[in-house]
């Protein structure tokens, strides 16, 4: 999987792939049929996410090989970045950002994620020693 | 130009830097080159410096945004690749997923009502710290606005991956999981790359807990705005 590598340079396949295209068209296709009746029938969730939990139960249930899709899936993870940086630019039309709002903006977003980092792995990393030394005594 | 031409020109425009933007990373990999922000920043500037309007880019490149649904559901195959993980350490993966989410939104509450922002832009922000599509979802539902989480949310990622090595270096944790953790859940995305470079666990921990998250507050914000 290589999930929006932003940082690590990702592999740079020259020539397309073709399973790999033919495997997103037919996530794209399933996509397109499950967001239809979402709206149709007005669900309180995202359609995507019916989606995904959708995948996952057949591909748990050993219905669809993963195989099938796994190429696939891992092409669009990988380009994910690519499909939000078109939402991002709507910034070219709000030149108020460049003033004290968004220094203000930015700076809850440093400091908060900050304590998210920090809080996080602390409770993980309570959470993991409680675990394995659980697992000790039992053993 | 005609419309056609000119959806066109943006669409090819946007890939061509993109994939630019890859190969210079793969050259020079810092968080500068990173492919997010070469985009970002030099379609920016191409949109301001021809003077189009955001409209008339977003004509040549909406498809491209509604491609993060089919993304959205392609998390489905790393939650079933990893389910041995899941199943074996899920107790301490769903603390982390919930203090994790809980601490992004009340510290996001809490900066937007110490900064004074308005309703709108507190909205836009609580759900920063989650993966782009479902944190565009979730903004969406609560009276945010997509685009601006798209932009927080980037910039979150940019800023975790840069600086989660230093917090780590300074701070006493020494297992995979709270590495993994310190990654997906600050930074998503760009998070579980760096998370992937300090190893295999720490990156699928990380990868796990972006997902878990996201998924968590979707469906949060689903059942609050139904209410």
């Amino acid at each position: 999987m290589n999930t929006s590598a932003w940082t690590s340079p990702p592999s740079l396949t020259a020539r397309l792939p073709r399973r790999r295209l033919l495997q997103a068209g037919g996530l794209i296709a399933f996509w397109a049929i499950i967001e239809s009746f979402a709206a149709t029938h007005h669900w309180p969730v995202p359609g995507s996410l019916v989606g995904l939990g959708l995948l996952w139960l057949l591909l748990d249930r050993g219905i669809l090989p993963s195989s099938w899709v796994e190429s696939g899936a891992d092409g669009l993870l990988e380009h994910l970045m690519l499909f939000f940086v078109p939402a991002m630019l709507a910034l070219v039309d709000h030149p108020e950002f460049l003033s004290l709002l968004g220094v203000k903006l930015l700076l809850a977003v440093l400091f908060g994620t900050v304590i998210v980092m920090c809080g996080t792995a602390m409770i993980v990393e309570i959470g993991f020693r409680i675990g394995t030394a659980r697992h000790a005594r039992a053993r | 130009m005609p419309a056609l031409a000119k959806a066109v020109f943006w669409a090819i425009a946007t890939l061509l830097i993109y994939f630019g933007a890859r190969r210079l990373n793969v050259g020079r990999p810092c968080w500068w080159t990173s492919p997010l922000l070469v985009t970002w920043v030099a379609c920016g500037v191409l949109i301001v410096a021809l003077r189009t309007t955001y409209h008339d880019y977003l004509i040549g490149t909406h498809w491209l945004v509604l491609l993060l649904g089919p993304a959205t559901i392609a998390f489905a195959v790393p939650i079933h690749r990893h389910r041995q993980l899941i199943r074996r350490h899920w107790v301490v993966l769903t603390v982390g997923v919930v203090v994790g989410s809980t601490l992004a939104v009340v510290s996001s509450w809490l900066l937007a009502g110490a900064f004074n922002l308005t309703p709108e832009m507190r909205a836009s922000l609580l759900p920063h710290s989650i993966t782009t599509p479902l944190a565009m979802a979730t903004s969406s539902r609560i009276g945010g606005v997509p685009e601006l989480t798209a932009v927080f949310t980037a910039l979150t990622g940019l800023f975790g991956a840069a600086v989660g090595e230093t917090l780590l270096s300074r701070l006493p944790f020494r297992s995979s999981f709270a590495r993994g953790a310190l990654f997906g859940m600050g930074a998503h995305g760009a998070g579980v790359a760096k998370a992937r470079e300090l190893g295999q666990e720490e990156g699928v921990v990380a990868s796990l807990i972006m997902i878990l998250a996201g998924l968590l507050n979707v469906i949060v914000a689903a059942v609050v705005a139904a209410n």
